[in-house]
């Protein structure tokens, strides 16, 4: 990859010992993954978590901080491992929260924003169209590059930090038009959607798309962007995906022609059948559960809203605790427009700035959690910790509260 | 006893020979392996219960959450970290976690992609298969 003369003195030090192990990070991924040249970003979405970065990610937030590493861009952060704001009546041992801690005072020695979000792009972080970004978080990832038209990689656990303190980030890959082009089409089935099939879909999408850049065709009328949020969330959990060309939605992608670069692509009809099939392979147990785990990516204010009313003049049952998991903004107008006490007074917990998806939930006590969400259900079946159980969250109401 | 060669292009660099592990689909370090051990948790991915300390991981692409680095840097910190990585399409992961372990570390693990995918379906009957990982030549040797 060509430095530049300004990017050579960095690597050589000059700049000072943040900017020169920064340097070296995105210098070696750079060559590994064939980028001709580092690029301006506007902005930085950054892994800050314990359970992801664990004591490796620790030490090296610590040595950015140390030796007077600042963030370059505006950078926000990704949920943390704990609530932030409460994180002892959540029963998260103390020596993981202090972990935890630590991140957080590392990350704010290097000046990020306080925001602890998976949505950066619905409450903190809000680039245009067309702009260079480096973001973490595959679920807003796949938000950035296709509803909302900029340009941004997979920033993974490291690349992400090195990125933002510089300002810079490789070119290559979804920084590229040719990188961008849809090489495979999907095509919804007809009908009303539930928040499980736009869920359901994008994992079928993500698990079937390889390594190839999507398009979904006869994308369901009325779709909201909480929807796409949570469908591009499932995309990424199950595969290597960093856009999704929705057609009529994306940016440039106003046929499937167009997306597909004017080429001949591979079409999938995705049937009702194929959606129940993901049901069945994300769904492992039939128990009862003690968590329901609602918001992974973190619900909006209108999703709260729409919880609120679903369980209006229900109680969720005993033994099984509710948990919807929002930003600290979301959380905040939830409490201003009374739905945190709606969803309070039936039962369940508000979250904020935490995320079932990076939380110790089996040394919470948790042993079997109900959610919507396939992103959630693919990550906690992955670890093997806790079982999962994956339903609509209409039914998911119905059965855990009365 | 036969051996395969196949050609691959070299992401990161090194050499490195081991017990060959395949899985057959899209994989991520993210809570699938723990640092701690090596050992593979994941129950869907052909591999699980088996350590990936020390050998050569085949795997068909990444997936899933930009932790999958930190996991595998993690691990590879702990000494328990597969020996090298061999996928058919670039995992970034992979990339950045072995680059991180590189610099932070020394500890930098060989990372190629390209490979023949027919490597992935003799993976059953060469299950004991010994992989050598040749970054300099930019292939990998298959006996078993």
């Amino acid at each position: 990859m060509h430095l530049n003369s300004v990017h050579e003195t960095l690597f050589r030090g000059e700049g000072g010992d943040a900017r020169q192990l920064a340097m070296q990070i995105l210098a070696k991924v750079g060559d590994a993954v064939g980028a001709e040249s580092l690029v301006p970003i506007k902005s930085a979405h950054v892994q800050a978590d314990y359970s992801g970065l664990h004591d490796s990610g620790i030490a090296l937030f610590e040595r950015f901080a140390a030796s007077d590493g600042k963030f370059g861009v505006p950078t926000t952060v990704n949920p943390a491992s704990i609530d932030l704001d409460g994180w002892e009546s959540f029963g998260v041992p103390a020596e993981f929260a202090r972990k935890q801690i630590r991140l957080c005072q590392a990350y704010y020695r290097l000046g990020g924003i306080r925001c602890w979000t998976c949505v950066p792009y619905q409450v903190c972080n809000f680039p245009k169209a067309d702009e260079t970004v480096a973001w973490a978080e595959s679920s807003s990832v796949v938000f950035a590059n296709s509803v909302i038209g900029c340009r941004t990689n997979k920033a993974m656990a490291g690349l992400d930090v090195a990125s933002a303190i510089l300002g810079l980030t490789p070119k290559f890959g979804m920084l590229l038009d040719e990188e961008r082009v849809a090489g495979v089409a999907f095509v919804a089935p007809p009908g009303r959607f539930s928040d499980l099939d736009y869920s359901s879909l994008g994992y079928l999408i993500g698990k079937s798309a390889g390594s190839r850049v999507p398009a979904l065709d006869r994308t369901p009328k009325g779709v909201t962007s909480d929807d796409l949020k949570h469908l591009g969330a499932a995309a990424a959990s199950a595969g290597p995906i960093a856009m999704i060309h929705y057609v009529g939605v994306t940016t440039g992608s106003s046929s499937l022609e167009k997306a597909a670069g004017g080429e001949e692509i591979e079409t999938v009809d995705v049937s009702r059948s194929d959606l129940e099939t993901v049901e069945g392979e994300l769904n492992q147990t039939e128990e009862t559960p003690d968590l329901v785990a609602l918001g992974a990516p973190h619900l909006s204010v209108s999703e709260l809203g729409s919880l609120a009313r679903l369980l209006e003049g229900r109680k969720v049952k005993r033994g099984i605790k509710l948990y919807a998991y929002t930003s600290h903004q979301a959380y905040e107008m939830a409490a201003r427009a009374g739905i945190q006490a709606d969803i309070e007074a039936a039962g369940g917990t508000l979250s904020q700035g935490t995320d079932a998806d990076v939380c110790p939930l089996k040394a919470m006590g948790f042993h079997v959690v109900l959610t919507n969400s396939a992103l959630l259900a693919e990550t906690l079946a992955a670890g093997g910790t806790v079982k999962v159980r994956y339903s609509s969250l209409r039914d998911i109401i119905g059965e855990v509260s009365a | 006893m036969s051996t395969k060669t196949f050609r691959c292009q070299v992401l990161v660099g090194g050499n490195a020979s081991g017990e060959a592990l395949f899985c057959r689909q899209a994989f991520a370090f993210d809570r699938a392996v723990d640092p701690g051990t090596g050992v593979v948790a994941d129950s869907r991915s052909g591999m699980a219960g088996a350590n990936v300390r020390g050998k050569v991981l085949f795997y068909l692409r990444g997936k899933g959450s930009t932790a999958g680095s930190s996991w595998l840097v993690e691990a590879i910190r702990l000494g328990n970290g597969p020996g090298a990585i061999v996928t058919e399409h670039v995992d970034l992961a992979a990339v950045v976690g072995s680059s991180l372990a590189g610099i932070l570390y020394g500890k930098a693990i060989p990372v190629l992609s390209g490979i023949d995918v027919r490597v992935f379906g003799k993976a059953k009957a060469k299950a004991r298969s010994v992989a050598s990982v040749d970054g300099d030549a930019a292939r990998v040797v298959l006996t078993g």
